[in-house]
């Protein structure tokens, strides 16, 4: 186990050093961020002044070494628009999208499961064909037009919601979060069920896909001919068989919603990290840029790991080996 | 009886239900950007400067139409060729209660070079040599030169108390700790790309402001923000998206602002010996480059449709544009006849220029920096089409087009560019002006551009200080830059508002700043 942990490790070390330098080296290509930035009225001499003060006249190499040098004294370097940390900017967003994520991908869960196995249980009824149907509407609609769509209907016609932006904050035991108030969630339920549509496809899903074989599978088989009731086969031995994929992608789709949950942070105006790091794009905020991917990869990262962790707990087949 | 009662209970229902409207000390605005800091010396932005206006006053104020006004100086003269004397407002407090002097206009001068980032504000400063404080009520600037555009680069100078210190930096700003000014609003909280909220400032030396509590909403996205007005989460909405002007206009729950906005819609040819992406005709590069040819730089201006621009393409958010500055400006020149089309005559130049069958040739222009950027590029394809060029036409993110602009990369662009001080030197001197980084002159002429007769005047004009006789040579420099098409305008840009009807006065203002102080309860 202790073997294992330091295996993925060192893995993890060397995705984060490839990934910095891609980064780094992509972002170098674009171009010169003072170009972007500089007012059209500046002087040639301002603008080496600049260009010398951010060290973009240095060779890439030297700039990549000063980047690491840094990062490895704890500093992910300043914004260049905000002028603030880059690490305090994001965690300045964070609660923000973590918030907008836990609702969503516990509302994808909490009604796609279920309903995957429903439909996976009794695959010829009516209501199976009617959350097939509905899955697939949810992950081939595209979001900012459902989006777009939610807004219409809730906040401009009916006026119940707020049309976006988050709400007021309040406390919950040593957390600030938007989720401790009723204005807070008014907030929030229309963009994570915005975000959740297309987990909540994939999920129906992948756990109907999963339950329909295992309702074949002679272990179920077994179980039945023991004159063992349908809620114990279900619940007890399916789900916990089905439980591999829909935890991997579970795991992937967790981690890719919370670094780019860029277009219902937009449509909703929701002042999460996505939207930060397109802004900084659009920009050449260059430290942002680089820094926000590099952390990015470790998330996958644990992500990855944790869920590979569960494989040992939901399957015991799965043994976890040193450097593998 | 019963009938009677319910109506009456209706009544009061609906008069308890429009008081708090009636009442309301509160605005909320629905904004496409916002700052980046609360520091007002840290960056040249546009949003920045409207957004902290309400916090700090400008030593020098602008009008609706960008021509200077009192702001914290009352006056200003030159008394001779290197020195300005600005007189200071007397009886202004800071927010803190501290009173404000020229010791604070000296302060906040020299901590800009000190505190400034990416975008800087030394730009403003550039022509102060030294500065002299004479007395509380008096500023001397000595400057590097003459400099006759001092007060034109002073409207941005936001005066900042001289208490607060060199060391202070843009998270002692963000946090409100060093958030003091002298303008009509207190600075109450901030978050990057969020919500900015504002108080009431009771000093104020202008009068106090009709709204007590201000919030600034930062809504980038177009559809959005349009969502937050009509859900009316947001009071009004500035920036409203061409596709929706129309269906606005026609619903009777809103109200429309449109005004000019100090935008234009460049085409910049490159005249180079050798153009960057080369001219083609029938597959085979040409000799020289043809745009060095004025009869062609004519024939593509001749080619321009710019009704159909503003009515077709824009939606009739345009004004066709006959040179580089709106109407009213500061050396805009009112002898330019407006540009017409005529594409009879644009073949037969073209044809006289040696390319009857037309050419090939590569256009670039932004798709994101202002509204109809894409569309426009798009629109001017297919009319020199109609010419029988054959033009491939390309739209780039600002982010990829300005770093290869700068390296000169592309043979004909099309951007925006804005005269955002509304006078000519700005414009002419960074894109028309022959290239000279010595004299800073030519930094955003990509394009090759030289002409002496039209640096001689302009640069006379640069060393004039009596203003009427300085208008009259940037009018000349116009009619010189346009008569040889050193650059094509098309069309000045406009700017939408909206609001919920009936509720808000608002005189809009050609820079597009949206200032709260400035919009009162109808």
């Amino acid at each position: 186990m202790f073997g294992y942990l330091v295996g993925r490790l060192s893995q993890a070390v060397v995705v984060v050093f490839v990934m910095s330098v891609i980064v780094f080296v992509g972002v170098y290509a674009i171009g010169n961020p003072i170009d972007v930035m500089i007012d059209p009225g500046a002087t040639a001499e301002i603008r080496e002044n600049l260009i010398r003060q951010y060290g973009l006249d240095q060779p890439l190499w030297r700039q990549y070494f000063t980047f690491v040098g840094n990062v490895f004294q704890g500093d992910l370097g300043r914004s260049m628009v905000y002028n603030i940390s880059v690490t305090s900017l994001v965690f300045s967003r964070l609660p923000a999208t973590l918030e907008l994520v836990l609702v969503s991908v516990t509302i994808a869960a909490v009604i796609g499961i279920p309903a995957g196995l429903y439909a996976g249980y009794r695959p010829n009824s009516i209501a199976a064909k009617l959350i097939m149907a509905l899955s697939v509407l949810g992950f081939s609609v595209p979001t900012f037009w459902i989006g777009m769509l939610l807004i219409m209907a809730f906040a401009v016609e009916l006026g119940w919601l707020p049309s976006g932006g988050r709400g007021e904050v309040g406390n919950f035991l040593w957390f600030q979060t938007s989720l401790a108030t009723t204005n807070g969630w008014s907030h929030v339920i229309l963009p994570a069920i915005n975000l959740s549509l297309f987990k909540l496809g994939l999920l129906i899903r992948l756990t109907r896909a999963g339950m329909v074989e295992a309702m074949g599978a002679e272990y179920v088989r077994f179980a039945r001919a023991q004159g063992l009731p349908d809620r114990q086969i279900v619940f007890s031995h399916i789900l916990r068989n089905i439980s591999i994929p829909v935890v991997t992608v579970f795991g992937l789709e967790l981690g890719s919603t919370l670094a780019f949950a860029v277009v219902t942070e937009t449509v909703f105006n929701w002042p999460g990290i996505g939207k930060l790091i397109i802004d900084s794009i659009l920009q050449l905020d260059r430290p942002v840029m680089v820094s926000y991917l590099v952390m990015v990869v470790i998330l996958f990262v644990i992500i990855n790991l944790t869920v590979d962790l569960i494989y040992a707990r939901l399957d015991p087949r799965v043994r976890l080996k040193g450097g593998s | 009886m019963l009938k009677t009662t319910l109506r009456s209970g209706v009544a009061v229902l609906a008069v308890l239900a429009a008081a708090p409207m009636a009442l309301s000390q509160d605005l909320s605005l629905g904004l496409r950007a916002g700052p980046d800091s609360i520091d007002p010396h840290w960056s040249t932005l546009g949003s920045q400067a409207e957004a902290l206006r309400h916090v700090f006053d400008t030593l020098v104020d602008v009008d609706e139409t960008l021509q200077l006004m009192p702001g914290l100086a009352v006056s200003w003269t030159a008394i001779d060729d290197t020195t300005w004397e600005f007189k200071m407002r007397e009886g202004v407090r800071f927010h803190d209660g501290t009173d404000f002097d020229a010791e604070d206009v000296k302060f906040s001068i020299e901590r800009i070079p000190v505190v400034t980032g990416p975008m800087p504000m030394t730009l403003y400063t550039k022509y102060v040599d030294s500065v002299e404080v004479v007395d509380p009520t008096t500023l001397r600037i000595k400057t590097k030169g003459m400099a006759p555009s001092l007060p034109n680069d002073f409207t941005r100078l936001f005066v900042v108390p001289s208490e607060t210190g060199m060391d202070a930096r843009n998270e002692e700003f963000n946090s409100g700790a060093k958030a003091i000014g002298t303008g009509p609003y207190t600075f109450i909280s901030w978050v990057p790309k969020g919500d900015l909220v504002l108080k009431r400032f009771d000093g104020y030396w202008g009068g106090a402001p009709a709204w007590e509590n201000v919030t600034r909403k930062e809504i980038p996205d177009d559809a959005a923000r349009v969502a937050a007005l009509k859900s009316g989460q947001v009071d009004m909405i500035n920036y409203v998206p061409a596709t929706d002007y129309l269906s606005m206009k026609n619903d009777s729950s809103l109200d429309t602002f449109v005004s000019d906005s100090v935008y234009i819609l460049n085409i910049a040819p490159s005249v180079k010996d050798v153009e960057p992406q080369p001219i083609k005709v029938n597959g085979v590069e040409v000799d020289g480059n043809p745009l060095q040819d004025l009869r062609v730089r004519k024939a593509l201006d001749l080619a321009i449709n710019r009704d159909v621009l503003v009515n077709v393409v824009l939606e009739g958010l345009g004004t066709p544009a006959n040179q580089l500055m709106p109407a009213g400006f500061f050396g805009f020149s009112a002898d330019l006849p407006a540009a017409p089309y005529d594409i009879e005559q644009a073949k037969a130049l073209l044809t006289e220029a040696g390319y009857p069958d037309g050419f090939e040739i590569d256009f670039t222009c932004t798709n994101n920096r202002v509204p109809g950027d894409a569309v426009v590029c798009e629109a001017l394809a297919q009319m020199w089409s109609r010419l029988g060029l054959k033009v491939n036409a390309q739209a780039l993110n600002g982010t990829v087009y300005f770093p290869a602009a700068a390296r000169e990369e592309f043979t004909m662009t099309m951007s925006a560019w804005g005269t955002l001080t509304g006078e000519a030197a700005y414009t002419y001197g960074a894109l028309v002006h022959t290239k000279d980084p010595e004299k800073g002159f030519g930094n955003f002429n990509r394009s090759g551009y030289s002409n002496a007769e039209f640096d001689r005047v302009f640069g006379e004009g640069s060393q004039t200080l009596d203003p009427e006789a300085r208008r009259k040579l940037y009018e000349q420099a116009s009619v010189i830059a346009m008569e040889d098409r050193a650059l094509i305008p098309t069309v000045v840009l406009q700017s939408v508002w909206a609001s919920k009807a009936g509720m808000l006065n608002l005189t809009p203002r050609i820079d597009q700043e949206t200032r709260a102080y400035a919009i009162t309860p109808k």
